[in-house]
């Protein structure tokens, strides 16, 4: 099963799982949302109706993950959860079902949730979103990656929706689609003819039962270049650059009748790094070149990926800061004799006058 | 030695006797000014007929208190006349009084017995 939490983790979720269930604080929200499966509206105290979302404020999702908390962290139990950093329900919520994998004890293998995050592009989104995601990065996924608890964790990046200005709609279907390819390894040793090697539904789950970053990709695998340089060159451009891998898994397609040992070439690069990958290789008939599917796992402290939103946060807030200077006018000083003001005031009310005239007439003012 | 007061001391005095004067205070001030101006003398009897009739006290004490406490602070000055406590307002009680119109805490009311001694 599938979780989308918040709007954005939603949308992603509904596009990769029909059955996807999509959570959110907001009646309009959820309803907006195309395809997925079951919707669960998280309580939040409001006098008329739940219509409006978080308005990017964490606090507000994380009251009311309680509502739902314990059904969520049950549903959550070996599957993938998707969220936004930045917004205020996907933070808030997410936030919660950290902070309760990070205290749980000896979370089973099987029962590891994989996390697909959407961090914003802190270039050109809301500073808000950018604060909002330093915390969250600093506080409970560090924490929960510390722990051990959680699966695999999809950093997924919207920089390449932005600076290729790329529709939401078309940009959600490509990081689906890009997803799918990986999700998709144990069917195709299913399916396909085993050359070498083996990934079967047991060894993916292991794979993504590890608390670390995945970055995945794939390319069509030209043999005669180095594999380093081609893998390289092909890095997912839908989630953060991957750091040095600690773990690997890679399945290498190859067209009917194709060369069925081009995978040692990409095991030697491995060695090279001191990653011993588990592998396979298939034939696949509506191959034309050899394709081959890539994940890394990596570990990148929450702390360094921090440091990156926290250069753009400066940016923002020095850049907010020499605006209000900017604008500052200088107001003329106004003299106000607050005696005069209040005389005045008496006189308009009416009452009190009379006093005041009573006073001066027997000369006591 | 402790310092000598400045004007500013008095001044802030001045401000925080006022601070505390509450609604009777204020009436009492404004009844015993427009008495003078009507040139009838009020007393604490009168006082008492007053503040019972807007329901501010049921017991003469109270009226008493209210009127010392304005003598203590020299805002009004009690007189002995005649076998009557008349009351006077003084300049420091004019200046306290309009402090307290200008403040807008409390709104005159009618004393009954100068609307009475107003119309003969």
């Amino acid at each position: 099963m599938t979780i989308g939490i918040g709007g954005a983790g939603s949308k992603i979720a509904a596009k990769l799982d029909n059955g996807a269930v999509l959570v959110n604080v907001s009646e309009t929200e959820l309803n907006k949302v195309p395809g997925g499966g079951r919707r669960i509206l998280a309580s939040v105290h409001a006098a008329r109706g739940q219509f409006k979302g978080s308005r990017m404020n964490p606090e507000i999702g994380h009251d009311a993950y309680q509502s739902i908390r314990r059904e969520l962290l049950d549903m959550a139990r070996g599957d993938m959860v998707f969220s936004s950093t930045g917004g205020g329900t996907g933070n808030g919520i997410t936030t919660g079902i950290l902070n309760d994998l990070t205290k749980a004890n000896d979370i089973a293998t099987a029962d590891k949730t994989s996390f697909g995050l959407i961090l914003p592009y802190a270039k050109l989104e809301s500073s808000e979103f950018v604060n909002n995601t330093i915390e969250f990065l600093t506080e409970p996924l560090a924490a929960a990656i510390d722990s051990g608890n959680t699966g695999n964790i999809f950093l997924f990046s919207n920089k390449k929706k932005f600076e290729e200005k790329v529709s939401e709609e078309h940009y959600n279907q490509q990081l689906v689609e890009s997803l799918r390819m990986f999700l998709a390894i144990p069917e195709k040793n299913d399916k396909y003819r085993l050359l070498d090697g083996h990934i079967d539904h047991e060894d993916f789950a292991l794979f993504m039962s590890k608390p670390y970053f995945n970055h995945f990709t794939y390319f069509d695998y030209d043999p005669k270049k180095p594999f380093g340089d081609q893998l390289d060159a092909s890095s997912n451009p839908y989630l953060l650059e991957p750091e040095a891998a600690i773990e690997a898994l890679f399945l290498l397609e190859v067209p009917k009748g194709g060369d069925p040992t081009l995978f040692y070439d990409i095991l030697q690069y491995f060695a090279s790094k001191d990653v011993s990958p588990i592998y396979s290789v298939v034939e696949n008939p509506d191959r034309q070149k050899p394709l081959v599917t890539v994940s890394l796992l990596y570990s990148r402290k929450p702390a360094e990926l921090v440091d990156d939103f926290n250069r753009i946060s400066e940016g923002h807030a020095q850049a907010k800061v020499k605006k209000s200077l900017d604008q500052w006018v200088e107001l003329e000083k106004m003299e106000v004799n607050l005696e005069k003001e209040a005389r005045r005031a008496v006189k308009q009310r009416g009452e009190g006058e009379e006093v005041l005239a009573t006073l001066r007439r027997l000369g006591k003012l | 030695m402790g310092r000598e007061l400045t004007t500013g001391d008095f001044d802030k005095l001045f401000e925080l006797q006022t601070q505390r004067l509450g609604e009777a205070h204020f009436l009492v001030m404004y009844w015993a000014a427009q008495g003078e101006d009507l040139a009838c003398r009020y007393n604490i009897t009168n006082t008492f007929d007053d503040m019972k009739r807007l329901g501010i006290t049921r017991t003469k004490q109270t009226a008493v208190a209210i009127v010392e406490a304005l003598a203590a602070l020299c805002f009004i000055e009690i007189r002995e006349e005649r076998n009557r406590k008349n009351i006077f307002i003084t300049t420091y009680g004019a200046k306290a009084l309009e402090a307290l119109v200008l403040s807008g805490r409390f709104v005159p009311r009618a004393s009954g017995y100068l609307e009475e001694h107003a119309k003969t």
